[in-house]
């Protein structure tokens, strides 16, 4: 009964702030509904036993896609009137993709309902339950089964950092100007830094 | 699981990944005048790795083939040849760069750092039988590609393509990830070998949806028609070293992996992916070779060559044969030498103000001012034109050979009537170069390390290039073969 | 096995939580209302810059290093969401997870590593 019941609110509210979320004046307001759209996912997640899944949601996709969302919005500065007139040039467009992904919907339950689905392993038995708790079946696969994935999924979070620093990092002042060194400063002679000319009458010196 | 072993079957990724890391740290540690330096070391851990791959290929007890790490990870003959195919593409694209960011200082340690990691992920796709391998793999290899189309930060093109590579890869991506989904919904396994088990007899209209998705999705990453929208500006707008290294190594890293995911999981029902490689394979080839004529800026031509060339290969899919597939590996190793020598000689034509030049009409007359250059790039155009004593021609030759014996002949004779039609611009090319009036635009000044690279793929694909037939084509088969092991 | 009625306590502190914050916010506007004097104009609710109306966008655009922090929060992020099946797990894959997770955090401290030397977490 409560299960129902927390069911038809949290679906109720993802459902509400999807809907706020494109239809928010402002892109910060937007983000901030789609802050509690995850949340109300996640309470949906916890409904269906996926707990991992529900704190990943809380802590990966509030705490950070959100606040990326955020800063995006912000450094961006888009200029809101621009943007509205652009959505209603491209309305029918926009109306056209719905219409398609719509038909790709109706046809994937289609397709669903037509085909035998079975989750599991593929002899068609349930996966084993491994411990108490699903996260703890889902950290024994990761870290036995698929150690070599997990792995080159660090190594993508890896070229991620790299990429981020190699296009936005920008030299600070202090590289650019150049710490003063006072060792070379001394080391410097009148020889390395002028040269002497005898210029003929009437010829320029090149510079 | 055999961690020993797995280890062993993983070594060139695991060599290269180890020495990707290491060279972060001396990029980090000893800053940008190190840039050379690690340049040379990253070429030596591919030299390394593509060794352990020879060793691989040759070890007459892994003949065969051996899974690795609880079957995510399989090492054979295709992935080793697809593996070193991908090497020396990056070797050689990595010889070529630093001269070219080194005008305007911009030449930095973590370019060769993220070819690195970039080759990692190339290998991890070549060689996975899961598709979760395959996913990772492909995320690794496009991400690292992201960011090198939008390294040189001074230009606003390149941040343009960046950004547009970046947004239609991830849809690329989300539409490969959705098919994958179908794929394990209605098969209940993400390995191959479950996936081929589960499909053994028929297939439900839900994993076909799956199927044409994940061929959607990787149509996407090898540019093939209709979802080659945008490697013409990515192309245009990226570094030339860098529109070298994706015309070469990321496309037979995704050209590969469609083999494999057409004919090792879903490769007991090719019916229902043969039509779409032959509808993909006709209109690459067409769309290829009608786009290019109006072209006039050299990098956009070689981007629609590339298309007009994927077409040509898919021909080879869509026979769905052990030929085929043969002929398709051929193909590649053809078509990256013929790629890498065009965009090296591409690099080589700069004004005297040392700016690159891509105009079509500024390369006017170019036999007579740098007689070898034009006759290099005369050749790599004659080559993609598949003219007969040139190597190209043996590629197509093989393709179309395969689709022949696969009855595909209708498909064999538009292949070929289309890809007289491709022929027109890159005569058109040669003809500018050598009987039109001198541009005198071009200042070219030979690097010997370009110049190495440009001569090794021109000796390659020139007629001499037919002495490797045998060789090459036994090689083909044997990695084609391990494909077909399985049924 | 899992029973979502564990998790009733947390709903319903939800729930008091959503009522008391919902009641702080509008008790004291209602109260205002009824007891103040309501009487908005054009002129009271229109906006109020100096003495001469608004020319230019109030919201200048962030600076590119927020963008830094936040990525570079996201993937610290995701590591430590890694840390948590591995750590309820580790009584089932023993050495080779405990391994697993070093090698992987290793390669995460490299990134560290490199991001600290490049002067991507110093601010100026």
């Amino acid at each position: 009964m409560i299960q129902t019941l927390a069911f038809y609110l949290f679906a109720l509210l993802v459902i509400a702030s999807g809907v706020f979320t494109i239809t928010a004046r402002n892109p910060v307001h937007s983000v901030l509904w789609l802050i509690m759209a995850f949340f109300n996912a996640a309470g949906l997640m916890v409904l269906v036993g996926a707990e991992f899944i529900a704190m990943l949601l809380v802590i990966v996709y509030v705490g950070a896609v959100a606040v990326l969302f955020l800063f995006v919005v912000m450094m961006l500065n888009i200029d809101f009137a621009e943007m509205r007139a652009g959505f209603i040039k491209n309305f029918p467009l926009g109306i056209a993709i719905a219409l398609v992904l719509l038909a790709e919907l109706v046809l994937g339950i289609g397709a669903y309902k037509a085909g035998a689905l079975e989750l599991g392993v593929a002899d068609g038995s349930a996966a084993p339950m491994i411990g108490e708790s699903n996260i703890t079946s889902l950290g024994t696969l990761l870290y036995s089964k698929y150690i070599f994935l997990f792995e080159a999924a660090g190594i993508i979070l890896l070229v991620a950092m790299i990429g981020a620093i190699v296009l936005t990092l920008e030299k600070s002042a202090a590289d650019v100007r150049g710490q003063q060194d006072i060792g070379k400063q001394n080391r410097r002679r009148p020889e390395d830094a002028t040269e002497m000319q005898n210029p003929e009458v009437g010829k320029g010196v090149e510079l | 699981m055999d961690f020993l072993l797995s280890f062993q079957l993983s070594a060139p990724e695991i060599i290269l990944a180890v020495a990707g890391l290491v060279l972060l740290m001396v990029a980090a540690f000893a800053g940008n005048k190190s840039a050379q330096t690690v340049t040379y070391l990253a070429i030596a851990s591919l030299v390394a790795a593509g060794a352990v791959v020879v060793e691989l290929f040759t070890n007459d007890a892994l003949s065969q083939g051996a899974d690795a790490w609880s079957g995510l990870y399989r090492m054979d003959a295709f992935g080793n040849f697809t593996k070193l195919l991908i090497y020396l593409a990056t070797i050689g694209c990595l010889i070529v760069t630093p001269k070219f960011f080194d005008a305007k200082g911009e030449y930095r340690p973590e370019y060769p750092v993220l070819m690195i990691f970039g080759a990692v992920g190339m290998g991890i796709m070549v060689s996975a039988v899961d598709l979760m391998t395959l996913y990772i793999g492909l995320e690794l290899s496009s991400l690292s590609s992201y960011v090198l189309a939008s390294y040189s930060r001074s230009d606003e093109r390149s941040a343009e393509a960046g950004l547009k590579y970046f947004v239609l890869g991830a849809l690329a991506s989300g539409i490969l990830l959705y098919g994958m989904s179908l794929v394990y919904g209605f098969t209940g396994s993400t390995s191959y070998l479950g996936i081929r088990a589960a499909l053994a007899d028929g297939m439900g209209t839900g994993a076909l949806f799956g199927v044409v998705f994940v061929l959607a999705g990787l149509a996407f990453k090898i540019a093939a028609v209709p979802f080659h929208m945008w490697t013409p500006d990515v192309y245009e707008g990226a570094p030339t070293p860098v529109t070298a290294f994706f015309a070469t190594a990321p496309k037979v890293a995704a050209i590969a992996i469609t083999m494999r995911i057409a004919l090792d999981p879903f490769g007991a029902q090719s019916d229902a992916w043969q039509q779409i490689i032959i509808f993909a394979a006709l209109a690459s080839i067409v769309v290829g070779a009608l786009g290019a004529i109006g072209q006039e800026n050299i990098k956009r031509l070689l981007a629609y060559s590339s298309i007009n060339n994927v077409g040509f290969i898919l021909v080879g899919l869509a026979a769905a044969t052990e030929a085929g597939a043969a002929a398709m590996l051929v193909y590649l190793a053809i078509y990256v030498a013929m790629s890498l020598g065009s965009f090296v000689a591409v690099l080589m034509l700069r004004d005297k103000d040392g700016n690159q030049v891509e105009n079509i009409s500024d390369i006017a007359g170019l036999s007579r001012s740098h007689g070898l250059l034009a006759l290099c790039l005369a050749i790599m155009m004659l080559s993609l034109a598949g003219i007969p004593p040139l190597f190209g021609f043996w590629g197509k030759f093989v393709v179309f050979q395969a689709a022949v014996q696969a009855d595909m002949i209708i498909l064999a004779a538009l292949g070929i009537a289309a890809s007289v039609i491709g022929a027109f611009y890159y005569l058109k090319i040669v003809k500018i170069m050598y009987f039109d009036d001198p541009a005198d635009v071009v200042e070219a000044k030979g690097e010997t390390s370009r110049w190495v690279v440009l001569l090794v793929t021109t000796i390659f694909v020139s007629p001499l290039g037919y002495l490797l037939t045998p060789w090459l084509g036994d090689l083909a088969a044997r990695a084609a073969s391990a494909m077909f092991f399985v049924i | 096995m899992f029973d979502p009625l564990e998790y009733l306590p947390i709903l319903i502190f939800m729930f008091i939580a959503l009522g008391i914050s919902v009641l702080f916010v509008f008790l004291p506007m209602g109260v205002s209302r009824l007891t103040g004097v309501h009487e908005p104009t054009t002129e009271k609710n229109s906006e109020y810059e100096c003495g001469f109306p608004a020319f230019e966008d109030p919201r200048s655009p962030f600076d590119v290093r927020f963008y830094l922090v936040a990525i570079s929060f996201i993937l610290f992020d995701l590591e430590a969401a890694f840390l948590f099946p591995w750590a309820v797990s580790l009584e089932y894959t023993g050495w080779a997870g405990w391994t697993a997770m070093m090698v992987f955090l290793g390669i995460l401290a490299i990134g560290l590593a490199y991001e600290w030397k490049m002067g991507a977490l110093n601010w100026e």
